[in-house]
């Protein structure tokens, strides 16, 4: 939090210029950088076993037409029990038909079963939608079209070359929320952390100074909760539905967030400064040993909307390859630079009082 | 007391018209802002999710934007207030 000591550059600290280089780099980077293409809609969504089947398919960021004859598709049941599109017509970049025969008979025995949609292009790669289209039971069934599942097989499947996020079916690109969502929490729970240890330097010299700043730590942390809950909030809105879902970890970050608002409250109806202080001090290293089970600990042992819970941390898999990476941990470092920054300049006012 | 009361109540108001004009603006944009909300409530889902919901981003990133600059404006201000009372000193 000191300033005196470190190298400046027209007057200013070097971390600050570099955490506003990482954020224009962000922001650059994370707007501009495509999406890899995928399947958006497929119509009807659901069909008859036993009979033929034409599918409207709507592509996203697809160029469909550069190779019109090398566009295969097929529907997956599961695994290697696929059927192949008879026929592919390509109609402009992001519009396609392929028909299908959908065999009377099914490996196994459920009401309906989902197919999943997988898509291969030269161009594109492969896109897949999971769930595209949900087949009923034929009413006559024929035993014999049983090996029609087992006679294809999804090979020679291309990759598609350069630098692009994955893409999601329902993120689509809000993929790219992961940038700016996310680093609130990081930054959030960093300074929180920050401000604990300044909480407790305050108890072992027993300086105002360390007081001021883990305040201003606070303050600065609880408006990246807030801004975190409410980027949140909108995302959600637009790919689960609902503002607010229940959801473990959105319950626990809001309480999270008011026990710290109780600190805020707490502090301003204590008169006396030392006493301020001391209460302070003391609340806020409890409130940051209760962060740790809302936000890492509890979130994990149930189901949630949000990814890697219910198990595994998040940063794996499908969810952030490595293109995001490259985008995701500059923008975690770039905000909590700027958090820190800010909350400087908090306690540096705070101190000219 | 009534002429400290009074004298309170008067320096607030100073400080209102003082703040006029920045207040405008900001209301101003404040109502851009719910008006925009609104429409988008009312065009709803076909806008939002147009372009793979790309506006979602959009407003992801200036609810980001406009709440930093707020509270950096509200800041200004706090240390323009000090520098204020350090020159009447």
């Amino acid at each position: 939090m000191k300033d005196n000591t470190s190298i400046k550059f027209f007057g200013l600290a070097l971390w600050k210029w570099f955490s506003m280089l990482i954020l224009i780099y962000v922001f650059i980077a994370g707007w501009l950088i495509p999406l890899n293409p995928g399947i958006i809609k497929v119509a009807p969504e659901s069909i008859k076993a036993g009979e033929s089947v034409v599918l409207e398919v709507t592509g996203y960021n697809s160029s469909f037409v550069s190779d019109t004859a090398q566009v295969r598709a097929w529907l997956r049941l599961t695994g290697d029990t696929v059927i192949k599109a008879q026929h592919v017509q390509v109609w402009d970049n992001r519009r396609l038909t392929a028909s299908f025969y959908i065999p009377s008979v099914f490996p196994m025995r459920q009401e309906a079963y989902p197919l999943t949609l997988i898509l291969d292009h030269d161009t594109d790669g492969t896109s897949v939608l999971p769930n595209a289209v949900f087949a009923t039971p034929a009413e006559n069934q024929n035993p014999a079209e049983m090996a029609l599942w087992f006679s294809d097989k999804v090979e020679h499947v291309h990759v598609k070359s350069g630098i692009q996020f994955p893409f999601r079916n329902i993120l689509s690109e809000t993929i790219r929320n992961t940038y700016f969502h996310v680093p609130m929490w990081f930054t959030m729970i960093l300074l929180f952390a920050v401000s604990a240890w300044f909480s407790l330097q305050y108890y072992r010299n027993g300086q105002i100074v360390y007081d001021q700043k883990s305040v201003a730590l606070i303050r600065v942390g609880i408006l990246f909760g807030i801004l975190g809950l409410v980027t949140g909030m909108l995302w959600a809105k637009n790919t689960w539905n609902a503002y607010w879902s229940w959801d473990v970890k959105q319950n626990m970050s809001a309480i999270a967030l008011l026990i710290y608002a109780a600190l805020m409250v707490m502090r301003s109806s204590v008169e006396d400064q030392m006493q301020k202080a001391r209460l302070t001090a003391g609340y806020n290293i409890f409130a940051f040993a209760l962060l740790i089970p809302l936000l890492f600990i509890i979130p994990r042992m149930t189901d949630s909307l949000h990814p890697g819970n219910g198990g595994n941390p998040a940063l794996g898999g499908e969810d952030l390859d490595n293109t995001m990476r490259m985008v995701f941990y500059p923008a975690v470092i770039g905000f909590i630079l700027l958090g820190l920054w800010i909350s400087q300049l908090v306690y540096r006012t705070e101190k000219l009082k | 007391m009534k002429i400290r009361k009074l004298d309170k109540s008067y320096h607030i108001y100073g400080r209102f018209v003082q703040m006029k004009n920045l207040k405008a603006v900001l209301v101003a944009v404040l109502l851009i802002v719910v008006q925009l909300a609104h429409a988008e409530g009312a065009v709803s889902s076909d806008f939002i999710s147009s372009i793979g919901k790309i506006y979602v981003v959009a407003g992801v990133c200036l609810v980001i934007l406009i709440t930093l600059f707020f509270y950096m404006y509200q800041l200004d201000r706090k240390i323009s207030r000090i520098e204020k009372r350090y020159k009447n000193d």
